[in-house]
């Protein structure tokens, strides 16, 4: 199963669809998520994603308004859905009955009625 | 943050600790957020870190760094200054030519020695050549403080210098070594220490890997 921060960058990669890249996913951890994110953090693990064959990384054309420098673009293989279906599904399972989770069942009760 | 100016240029400086490829991808995502500096820096200095850190997992920058640079400068030294004063004890009797050749090929085991342990350290691990660099000065430094000669005497201790730093340079640029000149190497290098045997048998054959790490790995490139 993958680890938390590795959730975070695979769910990120997929809200990003063919933009996911670096800067963008971090600003999306940061933004979504309600943590820093160092590109360190970010790029040690997207290699250990990789590693596993949850991701594909490649890099783009340069660019100009990155000075000339490419990307590293990056998108999440049918695998790494898989991994993250896994973990979302364990988060919310064990969830069930706690005092956050039944908060957040009730929330979205309510936000229906 | 602006790609410009002293700040920009110093994080372009430590950046150049990073992979070519992935300096241009860390480069370019730091030029299009904005980042102050110090936060720039510390993602440069984070990644180069963790970069090092993951190298440390394999058994290589061990072998060359505590496994080989440390222990072989402790011996190449002691065997510097016996060596230079077997040769200069002998220059002083000229007259005796005979007694030259002994001294001479014994500097010449001390300078071939320390080549080959240059070489294996400059290839087994290229991207932590710092770590091996700095397990080969601190002894140095350490020694040349407690040497008590004067003025050109401290040279004795580092006759083994400037081969050691030819073999890193030719190890790290990965130059391949013919099956002959490798044997020739380890025989030398089980030659050496068991000639000065300083410091025990065990520290001596120890010190026999690099020979057969340089024939091993001619013997796999052909």
């Amino acid at each position: 199963m993958v680890g938390e921060f590795e959730f975070l960058i695979l769910s990120a990669a997929a809200h990003l669809g063919e933009e996911a890249y670096g800067a963008a996913m971090r600003e999306v951890i940061e933004t979504n998520g309600g943590r820093t994110c160092s590109l360190g953090a970010l790029y040690i693990t997207l290699d250990r994603l990789e590693a596993k064959g949850l991701v594909e990384t490649w890099m783009s054309a340069p660019i100009q308004q990155r000075g000339g420098r490419a990307k590293r673009m990056m998108r999440v293989t049918r695998e790494g859905v898989h991994a993250a279906r896994e973990f979302y599904q364990a988060v919310i399972k064990i969830s069930s009955g706690t005092v956050w989770g039944e908060s957040r069942r009730s929330r979205l009760t309510g936000d229906a009625a | 943050m602006k790609a410009r100016g002293a700040g920009w240029r110093s994080v372009e400086a430590a950046a150049g600790l990073l992979a070519p490829v992935e300096r241009e991808v860390v480069l370019g995502d730091l030029a299009e957020t904005d980042r102050d500096v110090w936060r720039a820096l510390g993602d440069v200095l984070g990644l180069a870190a963790r970069r090092q850190l993951s190298l440390w997992r394999n058994w290589r920058p061990w072998a060359a760094s505590v496994g080989l640079a440390l222990p072989a400068s402790l011996f190449l030294m002691g065997c510097s200054v016996a060596a230079s004063a077997d040769l200069a004890g002998a220059l002083r009797e000229l007259d005796q030519v005979q007694l030259l050749w002994f001294p001479l090929s014994r500097l010449l085991l001390v300078i071939s020695w320390a080549w080959m342990a240059g070489f294996v350290v400059g290839s087994v691990s290229r991207a932590t050549l710092w770590a091996s660099l700095l397990a080969c000065f601190v002894p140095c430094l350490y020694c040349l403080s407690k040497w008590p000669g004067e003025g050109l005497s401290h040279l004795r201790l580092l006759v083994f210098f400037l081969p050691g730093l030819w073999g890193v340079w030719r190890g790290r640029r990965q130059m391949q070594l013919g099956l002959g000149w490798t044997v020739l190497l380890a025989a030398m290098a089980m030659l050496t220490p068991l000639m000065w045997s300083k410091g025990g048998w065990v520290y001596g054959c120890w010190l026999f890997w690099p020979g057969w790490y340089v024939a091993a790995t001619a013997r796999r490139k052909q």
